[in-house]
């Protein structure tokens, strides 16, 4: 939901990258945060699994400067992508302004880009919104693909409501802020629109939606804990020499370990890293959700603890 | 009701004299409860407003985790047949976090450390708590009676986006 401060005079703004795991999300916006001046952009925080899978979200402000007297800023989130966090990703998706969905062009993973769409879909009725009126974008990623599907195809079977799409290899940064940029314009706009007592954003023309493939199946963790590290922040200016951080919360009878293993694919993420294992089994249901909350939980206070200390010196 | 006018309706907007009601009784609770910072945060992660020893802490990171947190802890709640947690507690080695749900929509959020207890923080925090929902009751009413203000972002605000995500992104 837009924030409008008078007395701070600011403008806030919620926007989310969602989309199937796996398919470039927290690669997007590392690419943002690598590219954006460092005027602008704030913290890159990361809520992740030892295999730099999303946990909970990553996020990263991005302020806009003053716009008409206004300190416009943006606050950019994704969401775990895997079926199994739908709950996780229920809860990040409060609030949003502005969706980028982030879709995948290799042709075997086209039904979970359809269930992922449909999934957003469903959980912005939750908060009564319909992603119709909402602003949002679709980026075609991993066009690089050797098997890529033909962009006409995914956006017939995916676009369903005619909105911008836009093509990238979120790995080398190429798409990542046209999307972005577009998304960005299309919600200032709509807060525009509707001070002015304006009525919808640019009609956009609903298309048949067609399914042609089966759902995907539902992933579940066999006999793996759910390893949960505290939130990685990545500092303005260059990159920090890696240290052993201290360690800061733990589960109670686990021991922290700080850990500074670089990205799966190659690319190190920046700043130091505390991590705490959580190696809780997990089950879909009841008891299963209560302790994946509690690890989100303690993740989410490791990672407000680790910044308040970190930047009082301790 | 079109889903504009809905957004429109439940959009969070704070006047400079809400703010300044609000930062008067974040003063106050610092003076008598003895803790660091005072921030309330609405529960979509944005800051509203702070007061006390703020200047060495990443606001939006932590208004962030701390909506986040939040929401995790209600889902928690709700399995165990709660509505919500209305107070939450992190404890650290020098600095600890008392949260507390102001109303429906934001968060109040103490740091505090050895200076003081987590019992004076928290026996004025439900006080300043109770002041806050006040405020927010008052100006529901006074939005209901006299309808809803036409929000004013300044000329050519639209124009001026525009401008400055070209130069942000090119």
């Amino acid at each position: 939901m837009v924030q409008i401060n008078f007395a701070l005079k600011e403008v806030n703004c919620k926007i989310v990258f969602y989309g199937p795991g796996m398919s470039g999300k927290t690669t997007n916006l590392e690419v943002v945060h690598q590219k954006a001046p460092e005027e602008n952009k704030g913290d890159l925080t990361s809520i992740s699994t030892d295999g730099d899978r999303t946990l909970f979200f990553d996020f990263m402000p991005l302020d806009l400067g003053k716009i008409a007297g206004m300190q416009t800023k943006f606050q950019l989130y994704t969401v775990p992508g895997q079926v199994y966090y739908n709950s996780t990703r229920k809860l990040v998706l409060q609030g949003v302004d502005g969706v980028i969905f982030v879709a995948e062009s290799d042709p075997d993973k086209m039904a979970e880009n359809i269930e992922s769409y449909e999934n957003l879909i469903e959980n912005l009725i939750e908060y009564g919104k319909d992603l119709q009126d909402l602003p949002h974008v679709i980026q075609y990623n991993k066009r690089d693909l050797p098997n890529a599907l033909p962009v006409e195809e995914i956006d017939r079977q995916l676009n369903r409501f005619g909105v911008p799409t836009f093509e990238a290899v979120a790995k080398t940064g190429e798409g990542v802020f046209p999307t972005l940029k577009t998304l960005a314009g299309m919600v200032l706009e709509s807060i525009n629109k509707s001070d002015r007592g304006g009525g919808r954003g640019p009609s956009r023309s609903p298309r048949p939606q067609t399914t042609n493939s089966a759902p995907s199946p539902e992933v579940a963790p066999q006999g793996r804990g759910a390893s949960a590290k505290a939130p990685k922040t990545s500092g303005r200016g260059p990159a920090p020499a890696p240290r052993q951080a201290r360690p800061v919360a733990a589960p109670r009878g686990k021991a922290p370990v700080a850990k500074q293993a670089p990205r799966k694919g190659g690319q190190p993420r920046q700043g130091p890293r505390v991590a705490v294992q959580a190696n809780a089994p997990v089950k879909k249901e009841g008891k299963g959700f209560l302790v994946a909350f509690l690890v989100l939980l303690m993740a989410a206070v490791a990672g407000v603890a680790y910044l308040v200390m970190q930047q009082q010196g301790f | 009701m079109t889903s504009d006018q809905r957004l429109r309706q439940s959009r969070l907007v704070f006047y400079e004299d809400d703010i300044s009601k609000i930062d008067k009784i974040l003063s106050e609770f610092l003076r008598l409860s003895g803790a660091k910072c005072a921030l309330l945060v609405d529960k979509e992660g944005h800051l509203v407003t702070k007061q006390g020893e703020v200047k060495t802490l990443n606001m939006d990171t932590i208004s962030a985790l701390v909506a986040g947190s939040f929401a995790a802890t209600k889902e928690m709640a709700k399995l165990l047949g709660e509505e919500h947690f209305s107070a939450l507690f992190h404890q650290g080695e020098r600095d600890n976090i008392q949260l507390s749900l102001v109303g429906d929509r934001t968060l109040l959020t103490i740091l505090f450390d050895d200076r003081t207890t987590v019992g004076m923080v928290r026996l004025y925090a439900n006080e300043a708590c109770k002041k806050l929902v006040n405020i927010f009751d008052e100006s529901e009413r006074r939005m209901k009676e006299e309808g809803p203000r036409e929000l004013d972002l300044g000329k050519g605000y639209g124009n001026s986006a525009k401008d400055k995500l070209d130069n942000l992104f090119q």
